[in-house]
């Protein structure tokens, strides 16, 4: 790495570090002097609860992390392939986007005895509820992006006679992507939400299940140790696909499906 | 190879929220085959609707409109037809080359290295050598369009339209971009028709120049430009030249206009 480029990444990262060193040293002291009105468990108590017992972490991170990454991709690829026909078939446009905020609109927790009955309760339950708390921020960003075209470059596609595919292909998904990104973006965090949330309705391993179990058993240090988690996964989420845009979006990059 | 464009008797009329709009009445229209003409008129007279229903983007209310004895639509299926928008239009994501193999993308390959070469000599055509790498918004304005007048020239149309391809140009790149594209409207020997509201304009580039007036849109008058070509800044300043001008401004504004508008046009013209 160059000189140049790893001193404009300390630039972006220093901030960052010093507001959480700042939090992690603010809480320590805080607890010490006991001016703190709630407890709060400290960073060192969180390390300590983790060495003690790193399946803690070791065990239930990984399902969790499987639950959400499925619930997603599968969000993912169904909002896309309807996205891309409510767009192409009009007649269809306000039924699949009606259905998507139907189900955005229904508390899962209202829907979760009702997907126990349909799939079980085993872990397709935390997958399809990951997928439901996703779907609709990429469903906005899809519709969205996939209408983002102007007018002018949609005649241009019909001056050259490209079939409705080969629009989709060369116009309608190039220029979607800002959008696309948004929305996967911003649904990461949801798919995690989603997969715990399913986890409280039962499950053996997972974040939601050492959340709930520890919360039974008034384990404080684990109940923040898995909020913690909880929040790290859906930041890593988001990041992941930051990271991508940002990969995606060099000039002249690769935006178009590669042939 | 050239198609000729005929216009029989096409009329359009718009559905808006209250009363049908007649956008065209009856429109008759004739450019031979390889001749360069333009359509001329003031803003809502129905240019460019005449031109989207030559080029087989809209369907006419009534008559027929034949490109070589085609319909539009066949015509633009077999990919003869070229057409250069008001804006550029280029896809900001692809570069200059790739822009201009995106006609070629949708067709489907058939000899990738006669297609290079073959762009590669538009790029040269349009005088926009070294800047193949390019991105869009890293070009002028003059040079994105001169971009889209190569992209519109990939499949070698054998009928090119322009919508007032130059309209957000000053008048310097103006003149010189008008100069460029009859030099590769010559070098094509494509059929050309152009629509644009500055009367200098279609008459430096036409053989015939079509007036239109509004409400409903129909032509007027037919001015034929008998300059010899390769026309140059030149000719601009010849009788002749003035002549052709003065029967499109009587077109327009009718030979009786009050004498303080018609300086204004002068000035314009």
């Amino acid at each position: 790495m160059a000189p140049g480029s790893s001193r404009a990444l300390w630039s972006g990262v220093w901030r960052p570090l010093v507001t959480v060193i700042v939090c992690v040293v603010a809480v320590e002291l805080l607890r010490k002097t006991g001016l703190l009105p709630v407890y709060i468990a400290t960073p060192s108590e969180l390390v300590t609860a983790v060495m003690a017992k790193p399946s803690l972490v070791t065990q239930n991170l990984g399902p969790t992390i499987w639950r959400a990454t499925a619930g997603y991709a599968i969000a993912a690829l169904c909002t896309l392939a309807a996205a891309s026909i409510a767009v192409s078939v009009r007649q269809l446009y306000g039924s699949i986007y009606n259905f998507s905020v139907t189900m955005h609109s229904i508390p899962i927790i209202a829907t979760a005895p009702l997907l126990a009955l349909w799939v079980g309760t085993g872990e397709q339950l935390q997958i399809v509820i990951a997928a439901l708390a996703c779907q609709f921020p990429m469903m906005v960003g899809a519709v969205q992006g996939l209408q983002a075209a102007d007018a002018r470059q949609r005649e241009l596609m019909e001056v050259l006679s490209a079939s409705r595919f080969q629009t989709l292909r060369y116009l309608l998904i190039p220029s979607a992507l800002p959008y696309l990104f948004a929305g996967l973006k911003i649904a990461a965090p949801s798919a995690v939400l989603g997969a715990i949330t399913g986890e409280w309705a039962g499950a053996d391993r997972g974040v939601g299940a050492m959340m709930l179990y520890a919360l039974s058993a008034y384990n404080t240090p684990t109940i923040w140790l898995s909020v913690l988690l909880t929040c790290l996964l859906a930041a890593v989420g988001y990041g992941v696909w930051a990271l991508v845009e940002n990969l995606v979006n060099v000039p002249g990059g690769v935006v178009e499906l590669a042939e | 190879m050239s198609r000729d464009i005929k216009v029989d008797r096409v009329a359009m009329v718009f559905q808006g929220r209250g009363e049908p709009v007649i956008a065209l009445d009856k429109v008759n229209l004739h450019v031979e085959a390889g001749r360069f003409a333009s359509i001329i008129g003031p803003s809502g007279c129905g240019k460019s609707t005449l031109l989207r229903l030559i080029a087989g983007l809209m369907k006419p209310f009534a008559g027929t409109v034949t490109l070589g004895g085609e319909t539009p639509g066949a015509a633009r299926r077999d990919k003869k037809l070229g057409f250069v928008f008001q804006s550029p239009t280029l896809l900001p994501w692809r570069t200059v080359r790739q822009n201009l193999e995106l006609p070629h993308d949708i067709l489907g390959h058939r000899d990738r290295r006669q297609e290079r070469d073959q762009i590669a000599a538009l790029i040269d055509l349009v005088g926009l050598k070294g800047f193949e790498n390019s991105l869009p918004h890293e070009l002028s304005g003059g040079m994105q369009q001169r971009a889209a007048i190569a992209r519109a020239l990939v499949l070698k149309p054998e009928v090119l339209m322009l919508d007032e391809p130059f309209g957000a140009l000053d008048e310097i790149t103006r003149q010189r971009m008008n100069l460029e594209l009859l030099r590769i409207w010559a070098e094509s020997g494509t059929t050309a028709l152009l629509v644009t509201h500055s009367i200098a304009e279609a008459v430096f580039m036409s053989d015939h120049v079509y007036v239109m007036s509004p409400r409903p849109g129909s032509i007027t008058s037919v001015v034929d430009v008998d300059l010899p070509r390769p026309r140059s800044l030149d000719d601009m300043r010849t009788p002749a030249f003035f002549d052709c001008v003065n029967r499109v401004r009587d077109g327009l504004f009718g030979r009786s206009s009050p004498a303080a508008p018609d300086q204004r046009q002068q000035i314009e013209a």
